[in-house]
């Protein structure tokens, strides 16, 4: 369509209801996460905000979103409609909510179970508000539902789409089928009477609107929301270098065998859009690392997201530019029965591909390599005080990649995932544990001018019998550096016990003793740029800052403290750093590809 | 109360951003006078003094007859946002000096990868572990290493550092190891602060109230130096020098208190507004509304129900506007977890500029062209179409009469602005450009008021709007229209309404501290001891004796289900802490969660999280000076008629203009009309009425609903 054309079409709308009805749609989401979160009960949704909620117009495009998790945001679109038509739109009535988490009905991994329900006005459909959170246990394996399994059917109970509210009431037989195969029933039964009241805020709020403008005019907004979306994300999507841009990587394990999880993504940006293709990934395995085709999307939704404006609405009008081709069977869109618990592990480390493969086109717009994993920490079992099985889910963050400009954050959460940590207070005075020790590593940032940030360790000791799985990665290569920026550290994963430390796989589940201790030492992000370019004084601020050692400084970054430990050398920096530059005068600076 | 008859004039003095606003009240005539001066921010003291010089001269007031002097500052916030505040460390429990750092492991925006963390406030080589360990129940694990201590006293002595802050783990249940390392530090560190968690606000989540505890300590050094230099002056001028500052929760607190705890004053500004708007509800016998202050570059709205503004601990200083944070809150800035007025601030002021996005749609701010070059009808340079050009374009200011006359307006200057940057791209008339850009400004702001309303379960249709701020009367009654609020009520002097809340409030402390007990374990005597222990603190640090009765206590409970993390706070029933009392605060608390969530769990186990008291000491309001009554008719105040757009009508309609001044009380004003005063113009729709009631409001009202198409 021509400006021309769409200014002709335009001219029938008024911006200015335009407007007033696009933010009080999205404040509609906004105040549904509120409520839930308010009244939410596991810390991974309260605290952590594993959660997301978002409006859906009768034709079942995304329309408004609240600004939460943008991985759920991803896969929601792909969920919500599926789950819709296979309840039927003609069963569901005023008051009804549906409930779903199958992977193969739309779904992600298990955890992630939405509800949706539809809005009425006036007996007619105004649309649906769904919302998803992430619940600490589904049942399955292991305590909080995380582990390395080989089917679907290991990793917890799966729901496809059933109704839990009927006109306004829970249907009680739905709800204790559910609650029966869960280890924590008291709070993931108040997590879903919290998402209840979000919707139930959504469609009340949805309501109001339509009230004021009526029907046809506000579905005509609506239809105008997408429109505006789709010409800014076509707008967007013309100023993106056009070309064929690949990049290959791996997942380090897969929980069962060491064989590395290869990952292919080709992005073919031209005049028609962008289409994200990872043929070329491995085929689908038998352990928890296959993602659904949601979560895939959700990848490439994120991050072409990333890579225009940054004021630019998330609605159908930019999903539907998100083209994928994931070939069947393969880990980035896998078929059942396969397990998909660990899917997330395989979409976060898309992203970072696909930021390496736009690095040489778009070096001032993507970060070297992040922590780009979920890195859950998850655990449970008999509750000494109360008797009661609990489970406790959180996930780590790690160092972010650098960037053209500036130095990758330290110790921050990457990609689609932007969960809070829980407090060490909150969690000692709800759980059997003790947080041991939880701070920065020194010297985990990936090198470069622009240094990646730092690493977080965080330990956990428990006084009593414990079932902990941990479900990570990189432990084997750390997040990759661009343009000479060295790659961050690895992650660690350890057990100490009696004293005595052992390394523990990054996709496991361990039986633990009283007094055990479990430590995390997520990655540093990777360094962009030569390490001996980077600005002398500010090398030495990160070793007044004890970030980095005076001896890294001298080794990597060729800088040399003075006799006060307080100053730059300069003169031995100089020679440092000239003689480096003469002895690696062949070296090739670190490229992507 | 007051048994020396001599002092009779109450000064209130706001400092704001670009302006200094003062207000003199003789409480024995009830008549207050104004003045507004340009900020002076490299001295503050300075704007501060000229403020109440021509105040005290033309009341020709004798320095010993001002009774007391409220004063409120944006000292805190801006050395946060500005990064000007001290050099500060930081002592945490051994394993965890990297709580700043790490700070909530989230991105403040989501989609933008060259995101950058907010800098903690500590740097991390002024950040200590001590070896120490308390567990949840406040047990002793690991004795603290008093010599450990004193070597880290040393380093932080040898760091010059101007003062420091004391966060340990669960140190809200068990403060013993905090209070020593507080005495070990002050013993060695002569004169440098030292802030205590659990004695600036002992909550558990360390990371909040950590967070707290540092930026009390990084301003408490220029707060003290600011508030002495004013007294300092003070003195020089023969006045008393025992200034009483705003806090962040509407009461106010001596000078001395705030250099303690400078945490408690980071919103004194914007507390100011919303208690002015409180008060003159309350004098009008309005005591539920919402406050609405529009300035230049912002817009804050405040829920304000009883006649009391509601408070917060959910906050964050330093982050960017509040709008559109979501659930989140804003993960940007710093949170404080100390009261503040539950006010959302957004970037709609006069000021804020319009533009057209890359999608072809209308945009209306954050971008705020401010005081310089400010809005294009200045003349000084702007050229960016801003709100109050807007204004000016469809005639809804007087060119010649703002700013009392003092700043002429350019309307040319306005429409071409407006023509060229916003309405030729869109193909639509300046008219309707103009009315476009101030009616996207008021669904951002009526957003902001259904946050502070319908989010927190409140209906807009049982508020009325109490509208100030330069701006804020010329949007009001649209705003109130299209909230479904009951009407507007517009102060006289609405420009310098803030600093008359100065004058309209109580000494308050607020004390707290996390009690974390399910409802059916708590033991009554201990519950009362602990009530009585705040009581007692809070009392002494107001200086006043706890059972003499001058002082008032307000006590509530943080509640929540067993598992939530976030509390409701519930008011406590009156009478003594018995199993009678515990039922009905536990009632209440069901009754709250229903109305604020749309469902009560009476199965469920409930928690009482947090004890609080707010000790009030309560000071006489001022009066305002009783006004002749006129009739309905107001049309004496008529100085002529003008053309005006509205957004009622959607077309220039003749409007009569009206002189507020000589409006009378019982005078009415039908709109269409513009009622002008010399800092602020209030504009009365089509289908809408002013009545001025006894103190000189304007209570604006819809009194038909014939109006076009929308």
């Amino acid at each position: 369509m021509t400006l021309q054309e769409n200014r002709e079409n335009r001219q029938q709308l008024d911006p200015i209801r335009f407007e007033v009805i696009r933010n009080a749609l999205t404040q509609a989401t906004e105040e549904m996460a509120a409520a839930l979160r308010r009244s939410a009960y596991s810390t991974n949704v309260k605290t952590r905000q594993d959660f997301s909620c978002a409006y859906f117009d009768p034709q079942l495009r995304v329309i408004a979103q609240a600004f939460t998790q943008p991985v759920h945001l991803g896969s929601f679109v792909e969920h919500v409609p599926r789950a819709i038509k296979r309840q039927g739109i003609e069963n569901l009535g005023p008051g009804d909510m549906i409930l779903s988490n199958d992977p193969y009905g739309g779904g992600v991994h298990l955890n992630d179970i939405s509800l949706i329900g539809p809005v009425h006005y006036d007996s007619k459909l105004v649309g649906y508000t769904a919302c998803l959170a992430h619940h600490v246990d589904v049942g399955g394996g292991a305590p909080a539902s995380v582990g390395a399994f080989q089917e679907v059917f290991q990793e917890g109970v799966i729901i496809p789409a059933v109704k839990l509210v009927e006109a306004g009431n829970i249907v009680e037989d739905v709800f204790r089928l559910v609650l029966a195969q869960i280890r924590s029933k008291r709070e993931t039964a108040g997590d879903f009477r919290a998402q209840v009241a979000s919707n139930l805020t959504g469609a009340r709020r949805v309501g109001e609107i339509v009230q004021r403008f009526g029907l046809s005019e506000f579905l005509r907004y609506v239809d105008e929301i997408v429109e505006y979306t789709s010409r800014r994300t076509q707008a967007g999507i013309a100023k993106l270098p056009k070309g064929v841009f690949t990049a290959e990587g791996e997942v380090d394990n897969d929980g069962f065998t060491d064989q590395p999880v290869r990952l292919k993504i080709k992005i073919d940006i031209d005049d028609q859009g962008v289409l994200f293709d990872t043929t070329g990934s491995d085929p689908q395995r038998r352990a928890p690392v296959n993602s659904t085709f949601a979560q895939t999307f959700s990848a490439c939704a994120y991050a072409l997201r990333s890579l225009l404006e940054k004021d630019l609405p998330v609605d159908h009008g930019f999903y539907k530019y998100v083209r994928i081709n994931a070939p069947k069977g393969t880990v980035t869109n896998c078929v059942h029965p396969a397990p998909v618990v660990g899917g997330w592990e395989t979409h976060v480390r898309l992203n970072d591909l696909i930021f390496k493969a736009l690095s040489t086109a778009m070096p001032h717009d993507v970060p070297a390599g992040t922590k780009a994993m979920q890195c859950h920490s998850g655990f449970g079992g008999e509750h000494p005080r109360t008797g009661e099985y609990y489970c406790y889910l959180e996930t780590l963050a790690g160092g972010y990649g650098a960037r053209s400009t500036s130095d990758g954050p330290d110790a921050v959460q990457a990609h689609g995932q932007n969960t809070e940590n829980a407090p060490v207070e909150e969690v000692e005075s709800n759980y059997p544990l003790r947080i041991h020790r939880y701070g920065l590593i020194p010297d985990s940032e990936g090198p470069g001018k622009h240094r990646g940030g730092l690493g977080l360790r965080r330990d956990y000791l428990f006084p009593s019998p414990t079932i902990f799985t941990i479900l990570a990665d990189r432990d084997k290569a750390g997040p990759h550096g661009l343009f000479g920026g060295g790659p961050g550290s690895i992650s660690v994963y350890a057990l100490t016990r009696n004293g005595r430390e052992q390394r523990l796989s990054s996709k496991t589940t361990v039986q633990l003793q009283p007094g055990d201790i479990v430590s995390y030492r997520t990655s540093g992000g990777g360094g962009y740029g030569q390490p001996t370019d980077r600005d002398p004084n500010r090398v030495l601020q990160d070793v007044l800052d004890g970030k980095v050692s005076a001896d890294r400084a001298r080794s990597v970054y060729r800088v040399a403290l003075g006799k006060d430990r307080a100053s730059v050398d300069e003169e031995e920096t100089a020679r440092l750093r000239h003689s480096r530059q003469n002895a690696n005068r062949t070296d090739k600076p670190e490229r992507p590809n | 109360m007051n048994h020396n008859p001599a002092p009779r004039y109450r000064l209130g003095v706001d400092i704001g951003g670009t302006f200094t606003d003062g207000v003199l009240i003789d409480s024995r005539s009830g008549e207050a006078a104004h003045s507004k001066v340009l900020s002076t921010p490299a001295d503050p003291s300075i704007a501060f003094m000229e403020a109440v010089r021509p105040l005290a001269n033309a009341a020709r007031a004798n320095p010993e007859e001002i009774q007391y002097l409220v004063h409120a500052t944006t000292v805190a916030t801006n050395a946060i946002i500005e990064g000007t505040t001290a050099r500060a460390a930081f002592v945490t429990t051994q394993g965890f000096s990297d709580m700043l750092e790490i700070a909530r492991q989230i991105r403040p925006s989501l989609y933008d990868l060259n995101f950058q963390k907010s800098p903690p406030l500590v740097p991390r080589r002024l950040c200590f572990g001590v070896p120490e360990r308390l567990d949840a129940e406040g047990n002793v694990i690991t004795h603290l290493d008093e010599s450990a201590v004193e070597e880290i006293a040393e380093r932080i002595r040898s760091a010059r550092v101007e003062s420091v802050a004391v966060c340990l783990l669960h140190a809200y249940r068990n403060p013993v190891h905090e209070r020593r390392v507080g005495e070990i530090l002050r013993a060695k560190l002569h004169g440098i602060p030292v802030s205590l968690s659990s004695e600036v606000a002992p909550e558990f989540r360390e990371y909040f109230r950590a967070s707290t505890t540092v930026i009390n300590a990084v301003v408490r050094p220029l707060v003290g130096r600011y508030l002495a230099s004013i007294s300092r002056r003070l003195r020089e001028r023969d006045m008393k020098d025992d200034l009483l500052v705003m806090q962040s929760n509407g009461g106010v607190y001596s000078a001395d208190a705030a250099v303690e705890r400078p945490v408690y004053m980071v919103e004194s500004g914007p507390a100011a507004g919303a208690v002015a708007a409180a008060h003159v509800g309350n004098l009008a016998g309005r005591p539920n509304l919402v406050s609405f202050d529009m300035g230049g570059t912002t817009a804050k709205v405040c829920m304000i129900r009883g006649g009391k503004p509601s408070v917060t601990k959910d906050y964050t200083v330093g982050a960017e506007a509040q709008r559109g944070a979501g659930a989140f809150g804003g993960a940007g800035g710093y949170p404080v977890r100390t009261p503040v007025i539950d006010l959302v601030e957004i970037g709609a002021g006069g000021g804020s500029i319009a533009w057209i996005d890359s999608g072809g749609a209308l945009r209306v701010g954050p971008h705020s062209a401010g005081a310089d070059p400010g809005p294009a009808c200045y003349q000084l340079g702007g050229d960016q179409p801003t709100i109050t050009d807007a204004n000016l374009a469809l005639g809804r200011l007087n060119p010649d009469r703002f700013a009392g006359g003092k700043m002429k307006l350019d309307a040319q200057r306005a429409v071409e602005a407006i023509r060229s940057h916003c309405a030729k791209p869109l193909g639509m008339s300046v008219e309707q450009t103009a009315d476009g850009i101030i009616e996207i400004a008021n669904t951002a702001m009526v957003n902001a008021l259904r946050l502070v309303s319908v989010q927190r379960g409140h209906d807009p249709r049982d508020f009325i709007l109490v509208a100030f701020g330069g701006a804020g009367p010329a949007h009001a009654a649209r705003m109130a229209q299209e909230s479904g609020m009951a009407g507007v009520l517009i102060p006289p002097s609405p420009g310098t309404a803030s600093a008359l809340g100065l004058l309209a409030t109580d000494l308050r402390l607020d004390r707290s501290a996390t009690y974390l007990k399910r409802a059916q374990d708590v033991e009554p005597s201990a519950l009362a001891d602990q009530f009585n222990m705040l009581e007692i603190q809070g009392a002494e640090a107001l200086r006043e004796d706890p059972r003499s009765g001058s002082v008032i206590f307000n006590r509530s409970v943080e509640m929540r289900y067993v598992g939530q993390s976030f509390e409701l706070d519930v008011p406590a029933p009156e009478g003594p802490c018995d199993a009678v009392w515990i039922e009905a605060i536990v009632q209440r608390f069901h009754a709250e969660h229903e109305r604020t969530y749309g469902f009560k769990a009476t199965q469920e186990p409930v928690e009482l999280v947090n004890l609080r008291v707010a000790v009030v000491k309560p000071i006489d309001k001022p009066r305002i000076r009783p006004l002749p009554k006129g009739t309905a008719d107001g049309s004496a105040a008529v100085t002529g008629h003008r053309q005006v757009y509205f957004s009622e009508n959607r077309k220039w309609t003749t409007a009569a203009l009206y002189d507020r001044y000589a409006l009378l009380p019982e005078n009415r004003a039908p709109g269409p009309a513009v009622i002008e005063e010399d800092d602020s113009t209030v504009l009365v729709p089509p289908g809408w009425a002013a009545d001025v009631d006894e103190h000189a409001n304007l209570i604006l009202t819809q009194t038909s609903s014939t109006q076009g198409p929308q």
